[in-house]
Parts: structure tokens; C-alpha cells; sequence
């Protein structure tokens, strides 16, 4: 029998710090890692309606990685890399005394390898050299390729895949390497969300997709606001997040630290529209109720929920709506943090990152502050959103993911308690 | 430009949208109310009508977008105002260049 399903280890790469250590101080501190895209070589910015980014400035990726392995695979690809294995390291885990075939690697990413990718399309079209195209182009930008690179640089030989859900990738990532160790498929789920694609064409889209804060180009660290009453649109943000899931089983068999239990998990769909939110809330409602029951906890045990808050107008409104639809009276009791007030919008990597602060959150007593929360607006009002840390026991946490395609995600994550 | 010209043009390119007559879309139609125009259908009508009036339509102005009479007032102020010399929005380079 698996047990429960606990971490054991952590890992970021993120806008505002690269290693845990680094992420969290910065984290709770409230310190937005939002700064002025300084152009997109040889593009300027004047043509972009948003020109604000959580980039991560100065990613030496020799640093950290083997330059074979690294050069071989996009920056997103590189970020997970990064993650993974600080995460692993942060786990003890030895992997030449583990069966490989026990160990898997699951990743999240909404965009992949678009860094390469966006150079070698604008090249052919430019050139019309096909011969030129990069041998490296089709291994790069398949989606798989950072799930891939992963289990290579570890050998681990188990379950690999790559789940894709746009904004929700890594929260059905952290689900997905629950169900598998569950389902006594693995003993250990290397578990990573990771996206880096602020790139010309990319941010392009996001801007006419008129997604993104544009209000804030002069004051870019006040540009990422959820739940705040002036919020106009997210920031982009690129990273990677990584967890090492193991069963309690293993965990204990090696004396490894646990961090966390992972309890419970939802996968829904609205059918609704490809980027729109149900107004009512209902879906996320349900997607909330299906993980706390999936987990076997009650409303009346979380205390913390790590938002999706992205900053939109409507995303933002329709998740409170939901929170107080599904918690009723204690919706106002409840921490409710935005990780994504401090790092942007991360995409794939959304998720992870989020799992990391929750995770954390429970680990250390401390819920990083939601930055730039300076008036709430009342179409979504919470008293548990803080523009400053608290100080609480976190028994129960919820952490919620929404994305493109109308799917939602809710992961529980608790207190472990053997 | 006149009014009636900016209208005609938007109803134009509303009902090549909907793919319904152009005799059906009145100016005090609402977007959303009367046409159905979710959100995401509004703005892939307005970087319709930014191709064909060759303008920017900044995300601070949609607020105001609820009429088709209120988009033709809108376009209509805009282009009154970048027949003017000091005109604030710059067309973004690929634009320029494929113009060319």
C-alpha cells in the first residue's frame, strides 16, 4: 500500500529568485519580480500594448546544468531542469539506490519550447532555406521535451508525460503524480511546472487577446494586482516549479522529511468557452467541492487557499464568487494568497510554483503576502486576501488552477500526519 | 469619413461576423444584449474594425463599447483625431513593413 502521497522535496526558478530560499525570502517580503520588457530583439516595444514582464533576468543555465544537456532543449526545458533538480537534492533521494523504473517524471507546460520555436519559423519564412531548419527544432518544441530531459538527467525510467491545460497544466501535473503514485504506479513522481514564452509572438497574442495589464507600463511592479479593485489584465511571468511526490511508504523507508501530504485532486471541465469563465462560478465551485472530497476533507478544515488570481477583471471575480459559494460563511475566515501578485502569470508553470508557496505556507507557518493589494474591490471581497504576511497553522490547504480551454483544476494539500 | 459611413462599415463587419445581413444589425443594437457578442467576440470585432480604419484601440476604451452606435462614435472621434499631426498611436513595425 502507497499510504498517503507526501513531498519530500522542493525546488523554483522563478522572476523574483532562483532556488527555494531565495523564492520564499523574496516571497515574503511581497517583492513583485514585474519589471519593463526592455524590448524584443530587434522588435521595440511601442507596437505592444503591455510592456511589462515577470522575466527572469541574468539565467545563466551553465550555471546549473551540463551544457550538452542544456543547450539541447528550449529555456522552458532549462527552468525544469533547474527545478527538478534542486528539488530532487532537497529530497535525499539517491536515485542509484532506487529502482528507476519506480521513480516517474510528470511535467506541466501550456507553451513549450516557443523560444526556438518562434526563431526557426520567422528563419524559414524569412529565408526560405528549409535545409536550415535546426535538426534540433522538432525535439525541442514537442511539448514532451522538458518531461524527457528530466528523466534523462536522473534516469528515471518510470512514468513520463507531459500534460498540457494551458494556465492549469502543473495543478493537473501535481494531481496527475498524486493519482500515479496512488494507483501504486510509482513510488516517487519528479513533478514539474514550467513555461518561459515571453517571446515576440507569444506576448503579441496575449496583448490582442487584450489579456494582459497594460494600466501599469510606467509602474510595472504595480502591474500584477489580483482580487485589487484596478487590476486590468495579468503580467506575464516565466519560471519553472518542481515537487518530489513520493508515497509515505517510501518517504518513511528512507527517513526522508516530509513536507506536506497531497490528499486530494479535481479535473473538471465548464464546456463553456475557450477563454471565458462561467459568470456564475458554479464550475469552479464544483471543481473546489470535487477535490475536498476526492481528499476527504471538509470545508470547515482549510485554511489557506492559494488562489488562481490572475489578475483579470473576471477571473478574479468569478473565483471569490466561488470561494464563497463552496465556504459560505467561512470564505472570510480563510488565508487566501496570490502567488501570482508576486511572479506574473507563469502559465504552465502556474501551478507548481503555487504548490511550492502552498507547500511551504504549511511548512513554515507563513502565507506570502498578495503585493499590491491596496483596495479591495468589492466584486471581490474576502477578508483573508493580505497585502502582508500571516502568521498561521495551515492544516488544509487549497490550491486552484483554471485555464484556457475551459478546464479548472483543485488540488488539496495538508499537514502530513502519519 | 461620415458618420453614417463609420456605422455602415462597422454593421458590415459585424455581419460578415455573425454571417447574417447586414439589414438585420441596427445602430442601438446592444453587442452583447441583442447580437449575442460574448467578451472574446468583442474583441475580435474590434481588431476587425482596427484592420479597416487602420487605428490602435487601447484596452482602457472598451468600457465605453456597448452600442454598435457607440463603437462608430468611437472609431469616428479617432479618426477625427489622427487626421490631426500629433497623432499618439504608433503603428508597430511589422505593420509599416508590410505596408511597403
Amino acid at each position: 500500500m502507497p499510504g498517503q502521497i507526501v513531498v519530500t522535496g522542493l525546488g523554483v526558478i522563478s522572476p523574483i529568485g532562483i532556488g527555494v530560499s531565495e523564492f520564499w525570502k523574496a516571497a515574503l517580503e511581497g517583492r513583485s519580480g514585474v519589471s519593463a520588457i526592455a524590448g524584443f530583439d530587434p522588435f521595440p516595444m511601442d507596437g505592444y500594448r503591455s510592456k511589462v514582464a515577470a522575466q527572469i533576468h541574468g539565467f545563466a543555465p551553465e550555471r546549473y546544468l551540463d551544457a550538452v544537456q542544456s543547450e539541447r532543449v528550449d529555456r522552458y526545458a532549462q527552468f525544469a531542469l533547474v527545478a527538478a533538480k534542486e528539488a530532487l537534492a532537497d529530497s535525499g533521494l539517491q536515485m542509484a539506490k532506487e529502482n528507476p523504473r519506480r521513480v516517474g517524471v510528470i511535467v506541466g507546460a501550456g507553451m513549450g519550447g516557443m523560444v526556438m520555436g518562434e526563431r526557426e519559423i520567422t528563419q524559414l519564412y524569412q529565408s526560405q532555406r528549409p535545409h536550415r531548419v535546426h535538426p534540433n527544432f522538432i525535439p525541442v518544441i514537442t511539448l514532451n521535451s522538458a518531461s524527457g530531459i528530466v528523466a534523462m538527467a536522473h534516469g528515471a525510467k518510470g512514468p513520463n508525460y507531459t500534460v498540457s491545460t494551458a494556465c492549469s497544466s502543473s495543478a493537473h501535473a501535481l494531481g496527475q503524480a498524486m493519482q500515479c503514485i496512488r494507483e501504486g504506479r510509482a513510488d516517487i513522481v519528479i513533478t514539474v511546472g514550467a513555461d518561459a514564452s515571453i517571446t515576440p509572438l507569444v506576448f503579441a497574442g496575449f496583448c490582442s487577446l487584450r489579456a494582459l495589464s497594460t494600466r501599469y507600463n510606467d509602474q510595472p511592479e504595480r502591474a500584477s494586482r489580483p482580487f485589487e479593485r484596478l487590476r486590468d489584465g495579468f503580467v506575464m511571468g516565466e519560471g519553472a516549479g518542481a515537487l518530489v511526490l513520493e508515497s509515505s511508504s517510501h518517504a518513511k523507508k528512507r527517513k526522508a522529511r516530509i513536507y506536506a501530504e497531497v490528499a486530494g485532486y479535481a479535473a473538471t471541465s465548464e464546456a463553456y468557452h475557450m477563454v471565458i469563465p462561467r459568470e456564475d462560478g458554479e464550475e469552479v465551485a464544483a471543481t473546489m467541492r470535487l477535490a475536498l472530497a476526492d481528499a476527504g476533507v471538509t470545508t470547515a478544515q482549510i485554511d489557506y487557499i492559494n488562489a488562481h488570481a490572475t489578475s483579470t477583471s473576471i477571473g478574479d471575480a468569478v473565483e471569490a464568487k466561488a470561494i464563497r459559494q463552496v465556504f459560505r460563511s467561512r470564505a472570510d475566515k480563510i488565508a487566501i494568497g496570490a502567488t501570482k501578485s508576486l511572479v506574473g502569470h507563469t502559465l504552465g508553470a502556474a501551478g507548481a510554483i503555487a504548490g511550492v508557496a502552498t507547500v511551504l505556507a504549511i511548512h513554515t507557518g507563513q502565507i506570502h503576502p498578495t503585493a499590491n493589494y491596496e483596495e479591495p474591490d468589492p466584486a471581490c471581497v474576502l477578508q483573508g486576501i493580505m497585502a502582508s504576511v500571516q502568521e498561521r497553522k495551515v492544516k488544509a490547504a487549497l490550491l486552484n488552477a483554471f485555464g484556457f480551454g475551459s478546464n479548472n483544476a483543485a488540488v488539496v494539500i495538508k499537514r502530513y500526519a502519519p | 469619413m461620415s458618420d453614417r459611413d463609420v456605422t455602415q462599415r462597422i454593421i458590415a463587419a459585424l455581419a460578415d461576423y455573425l454571417k447574417r445581413p447586414p439589414s438585420s444589425i441596427e445602430p442601438d443594437h446592444h453587442l452583447r444584449d441583442d447580437l449575442g457578442l460574448d467578451s472574446m467576440a468583442v474583441i475580435e470585432l474590434l481588431y476587425k474594425i482596427e484592420e479597416a480604419f487602420d487605428i490602435q484601440i487601447p484596452d482602457q476604451d472598451l468600457a465605453g463599447m456597448a452600442t454598435v452606435a457607440s463603437v462608430a462614435q468611437y472609431v469616428n472621434r479617432r479618426l477625427t483625431q489622427t487626421t490631426q499631426p500629433a497623432a499618439t498611436q504608433s503603428r508597430p513595425t511589422a505593420k509599416g513593413k508590410k505596408k511597403r
